[in-house]
């Protein structure tokens, strides 16, 4: 089960996702992102509500992240331990721009 | 068969019925318009052959009044009887027809006069098909009726003759207007129904004194009647079995053979199916001709048969394209199996180590794979590698990956270089960005030196002599196929004889049980550490059957890999 919320405004895009990103939700998650990636500069994928993520998550993570920096940038937040292990296990940290909680709760103030 | 026959009896018995039910339906029908004709025809025949029995009556003493009040003195001999009556004691009144009371009146049946008026009845009363034709006088006082002059020979009454009669009648005859025509329609019990008509006599005041009476029978109406009755009922008997059998005739064409043709045409092709003939035309070959409902049926039926056909079809070769594709699923799985050396002991005669290795894919085919190769003598290549996503796309990443890999490190590369150039080769041409995790480690067998590097793959687990299974937190790179430009760092340990290392995919911790609970690091390690003398078979046993425990009966969707390597050393 995965749920996505997005708020889509002028270049800037946040993707909320909620549930378990696997091999069956993720062909979810990649057409939602095919369908409004056009022209959004600024995107930000809210991984607090996210459990697991599956190699299969990460391959659309990785699509994500090659197609945004040739236009802009993927920020990727409220990560928690488990999936930051996958990240660390896999390299992910080493690519992916991985906004700490603190550090975006203190720009929203 | 049996029971198709059974069914074949039972519909040809519901069309017989069908065909009796609408005759019966029909007799029925015409019974029920017949007897409402009946008592309308016996109705309106009453009420004219009743008008014309009055009018004759009527008419009759019409004719016979004037010719009494013409050719006789009726008024001066029905003045004199009502005197003699009225004159009568009650006591006297009750002799009436004994000799002794027709003396009272003995002048009046010697006058030539009284003769005058008998003779003139007389002739009317042969003349006519009336019952009696009579010259009378109701008696309000005494509410009776007097007789005067009765030309009928065998029950006559003579003057002066009285008999009781209704007042209801008797006022009606009196206080007639002489409008329309006076009669009167009463039961007697000597001549059954009986019409009175009447026309009174009048003196010169006006006054009436007498009337002159006709009594018809309607005993003949009655039997007339009875006679139509019967006619019509033999008339209508006729008219109902030709209609009966005009409508049955009709309905056994446009209904019930049309519709036996359908149902003969249905039995046949679900008997033809039972059969297992699938191409049929039994409702294409319908003929009903009607032009109705029935032929829009069989269309329609026929339309079904061909759908049911055409959809047959496609299901045929649908189910064979993917008999066809499991066929070649399974091939590719075999040939997968195959890919991966299974056959243990892998290295006969090579005692320095043992190996077991397990994979599982959750579909046919996986991502997942382990290997194992000895490059020279000295040199044991170990993979395990976990490919994005799974099925036969992964299979086919996997193919390319291991191929690419075990290439490299037959090249004589170190681990480092196997991850940096197959990561280059993928990178060169991965447009659906897929990637691999790969552990790829070289132990030199001689020193036991294992080199290794990591590209995004699952920390390995190892045992030192004395002690435990632990997770070796080592350096790791990007995953292989993300980018071209990654680079892997090597490292270096030395496994003491007696060390273990197990390796493994994501599958393994991440084995989910039916709430979704994960099977984890902790799970993994007591498991690997409950026997601390086990041969690798035993150590992947041992896991793989704590995750079966774990997962129970819950579904699982990634593929379950594992390798276990035991160093013994050089010389033992």
């Amino acid at each position: 089960m995965l749920t996505i919320n997005k708020g889509i405004n002028e270049g800037t895009a946040v993707f909320t996702l909620e549930g378990r990103l696997d091999t069956n939700t993720s062909p979810d998650l990649e057409k939602e992102l095919n369908e409004n990636l056009e022209g959004i500069t600024d995107l930000t994928m809210d991984f607090a509500s996210l459990d697991y993520i599956s190699s299969a998550g990460l391959r659309v993570l990785l699509s994500t992240q090659k197609a945004m920096a040739k236009k802009g940038e993927l920020k990727v937040t409220n990560v928690n331990d488990t999936i930051m292990d996958i990240f660390e296990m896999t390299g992910f940290t080493e690519i992916l721009s991985i906004v700490p909680a603190s550090k975006e709760a203190g720009r929203e103030e | 068969m049996q029971n198709v026959t059974e069914q074949h009896n039972g519909v040809k018995n519901e069309r017989k019925s069908l065909s009796v039910m609408i005759a019966r339906k029909t007799i029925r029908g015409c019974v029920i318009l017949g007897i409402i004709a009946l008592i309308l025809g016996m109705y309106f025949n009453t009420i004219s052959c009743g008008r014309q029995y009055i009018s004759l009556a009527c008419n009759t003493a019409k004719q016979a009044a004037i010719n009494v009040e013409h050719g006789a003195d009726a008024v001066s001999l029905a003045n004199r009887v009502m005197e003699i009556y009225r004159s009568l004691s009650e006591e006297d009144r009750q002799k009436v027809g004994t000799d002794e009371y027709r003396a009272f009146f003995g002048e009046i049946s010697s006058d030539p006069e009284y003769e005058n008026i008998l003779d003139i009845l007389k002739g009317y009363l042969d003349n006519s098909d009336v019952y009696d034709v009579y010259l009378a006088m109701y008696d309000a006082q005494s509410c009776t009726m007097v007789y005067m002059a009765d030309p009928e020979e065998q029950d006559r009454l003579y003057p002066g003759e009285w008999e009781s009669v209704t007042e209801k009648g008797m006022m009606k005859f009196l206080n007639w207007d002489g409008e329309g025509q006076l009669y009167d329609i009463d039961r007697t019990s000597n001549y059954g129904w009986l019409c009175t008509a009447g026309i009174p006599v009048k003196d010169e005041n006006g006054q009436t004194v007498a009337f002159v009476l006709t009594d018809i029978s309607l005993m003949n109406l009655w039997h007339g009647m009875k006679g139509f009755a019967l006619n019509f009922m033999v008339l209508m008997t006729v008219l109902i079995l030709i209609v009966t059998q005009l409508m049955h005739r009709f309905i056994n064409k446009n209904l019930v053979e049309p519709v036996g043709a359908v149902c003969d045409a249905a039995q046949n092709y679900v008997k033809d199916r039972r059969e297992g003939k699938n191409e049929t035309d039994h409702f294409a070959n319908i003929e009903t001709g009607s032009g109705n409902e029935i032929e829009e049926l069989a269309l329609a039926m026929a339309e079904m048969e061909r759908d049911i056909s055409e959809y047959e079809d496609n299901l045929t070769r649908v189910t064979a394209e993917n008999e066809k594709i499991n066929t070649e699923l399974s091939l590719a799985s075999r040939l997968q199996e195959a890919f991966i050396p299974h056959e243990f002991p892998a290295f006969p005669g090579r005692d320095e180590f043992e190996l077991y290795g397990i994979m599982n894919p959750a579909r046919e085919v996986g991502g997942d794979f382990y290997d194992f190769f000895l490059i020279d003598g000295d040199h044991l290549g170990l993979l395990m590698a976990d490919v994005s996503g799974k099925g036969v796309p992964a299979a086919l990443f996997m193919m390319v990956a291991k191929i690419i890999l075990q290439s490299c490190a037959m090249l004589g590369l170190s681990p480092g270089e196997i991850l940096e150039k197959t990561n280059q080769a993928i990178c060169s041409n991965n447009q659906e960005d897929m990637f691999v995790t790969v552990w790829v480690g070289i132990l030199e067998i001689s020193t036991g030196i294992l080199t290794a590097a990591n590209a995004g793959h699952e920390y390995p687990v190892i045992m030192h002599p004395g002690g435990e299974f632990e997770v070796l937190k080592d350096k790791h790179g990007f995953i292989i196929g993300g980018m071209a430009e990654s680079v892997y760092t090597e490292y270096r340990l030395t496994l003491e004889p007696g060390s273990k290392l197990f390796l493994y995919t994501d599958g393994v911790p991440e084995a989910t049980d039916s709430e979704d609970g994960m099977f984890g690091m902790k799970r993994m390690l007591d498991a690997l550490n409950s026997d601390k003398e086990a041969s690798p078979r035993q150590v992947l046993e041992n896991v793989a059957a704590a995750v079966d425990r774990f997962v129970y009966n819950a579904e699982q969707f990634d593929d379950l890999t594992m390798l276990c390597m035991k160093y013994n050393g050089k010389n033992i």
